[in-house]
C-alpha cells in the first residue's frame, strides 16, 4: 500500500497499517538517533519515544511535509530534551580563524578505505561529534548525512536558512579539524 | 583582480560548494581556485571525507531492538 493510504488507514485505527509505517521508518529513525546521540541505548529510547509521539499525534499530521521529515523533527526534539536534562558541556566553535586553520593538514588520501572497520578510528568519529553542541550536531546530520534540504533542516530545527548554513559550515569545519588532529597523533 | 580569491576565503566558503548549486561569479572563482590550489584541494577533500565517514558509520537495528519497539507500541501481535 502506498504511504499516503497507509497513513490514512492508520489514522482510522488500522493497526496493520500503523505497524507497516513503523517498520518502514524504524531503521531510519534508529540510525539517525544513534548518529545524533552516539549511544545505542539512548538511540533506542529516542526511537521508541519518536514512534509513541507519532502514534499519539498522527491524526494531526496534515501531509504537507513528508512523514520522514515529521519523524526527524520529533526525534530531534526528543534528543534535545534528553541532553538538556544532562547539562553536558560542549565546545564553542565561534572562532572562525581557529576552525579554518589549515596548518599541518594531514594527507587524507592515505586513510584506508576500510577505515571504519577499525574500532579506534570509530572512537575518533564518536569523540569528535560528541564535542559538538546538540544544535550544530542536528544541522550537520540532517543536512549532510540524512540529505535533507536546507529548508527542511531549517523547519525541523526552527532556525533561519542563514543560521542553518552558518551552523553547517562550522560543524563541518569543526569535525574535519578534530579528525585531522586525531590523524596527526 | 575582482574575482581573485585567497585560500582563507575559500576555506570559509568551501562548504557551501558541497551539495549546493551556486552559479555566482564568486562561486565560479572559488571552483576555479580549487582546481589550482593544492592546499585547498586537500582541505576540500578532507571535508568531503569527513561527511563520508559519518555517512557510512551506522548502527544496526537488531531483531531484539525491533521486537522491543513493537512490544512497547502494542503492535507485537500484528508484527510478522
Amino acid at each position: 500500500m502506498e504511504e499516503k493510504k497507509l497513513i490514512e488507514a492508520a489514522k482510522n485505527g488500522d493497526k496493520k497499517a500503523l505497524a507497516d509505517l513503523v517498520k518502514a521508518y524504524e531503521k531510519t529513525v534508529y540510525n539517525f538517533a544513534f548518529k545524533i546521540c552516539r549511544n545505542p541505548d539512548m538511540a533506542e529510547d529516542i526511537m521508541q519515544e519518536t514512534f509513541f509521539s507519532m502514534i499519539k499525534s498522527l491524526k494531526q499530521f496534515d501531509g504537507k511535509s513528508k512523514l520522514s521529515t515529521w519523524l526527524y523533527r520529533i526525534a530531534v526534539n526528543h534528543y534535545l530534551m534528553a541532553v538538556r536534562k544532562n547539562q553536558h558541556e560542549f565546545v564553542s566553535i565561534d572562532d572562525e580563524n581557529e576552525l579554518y586553520d589549515n596548518r599541518f593538514v594531514s594527507d587524507w588520501e592515505t586513510i584506508p578505505a576500510n577505515f571504519l572497520e577499525n574500532k579506534e578510528l570509530k572512537n575518533i568519529l564518536d569523540n569528535s561529534i560528541e564535542k559538538l553542541s546538540p544544535e550544530y550536531r542536528a544541522v550537520f546530520l540532517l543536512r549532510d548525512i540524512e540529505g535533507l534540504s536546507t529548508e527542511e533542516t531549517a523547519k525541523i530545527t526552527e532556525l533561519s536558512i542563514p543560521a542553518v548554513k552558518s551552523r553547517l559550515h562550522r560543524a563541518r569545519a569543526f569535525l574535519r579539524k578534530e579528525i585531522n588532529k586525531a590523524f596527526q597523533r | 583582480m575582482k574575482n581573485k580569491v585567497l585560500c582563507k576565503e575559500v576555506m570559509s566558503h568551501i562548504c557551501e560548494s558541497l551539495g549546493e548549486d551556486f552559479n555566482s561569479p564568486k562561486c565560479k572563482a572559488i571552483k576555479e581556485h580549487l582546481t589550482e590550489c593544492p592546499e585547498c584541494i586537500k582541505y576540500f577533500k578532507s571535508v568531503e571525507r569527513t561527511i563520508e565517514f559519518y555517512k557510512s558509520y551506522n548502527c544496526e537495528l537488531s531483531q531484539e531492538t525491533h521486537k522491543r519497539l513493537m512490544d512497547s507500541l502494542g503492535l507485537n501481535d500484528i508484527d510478522n
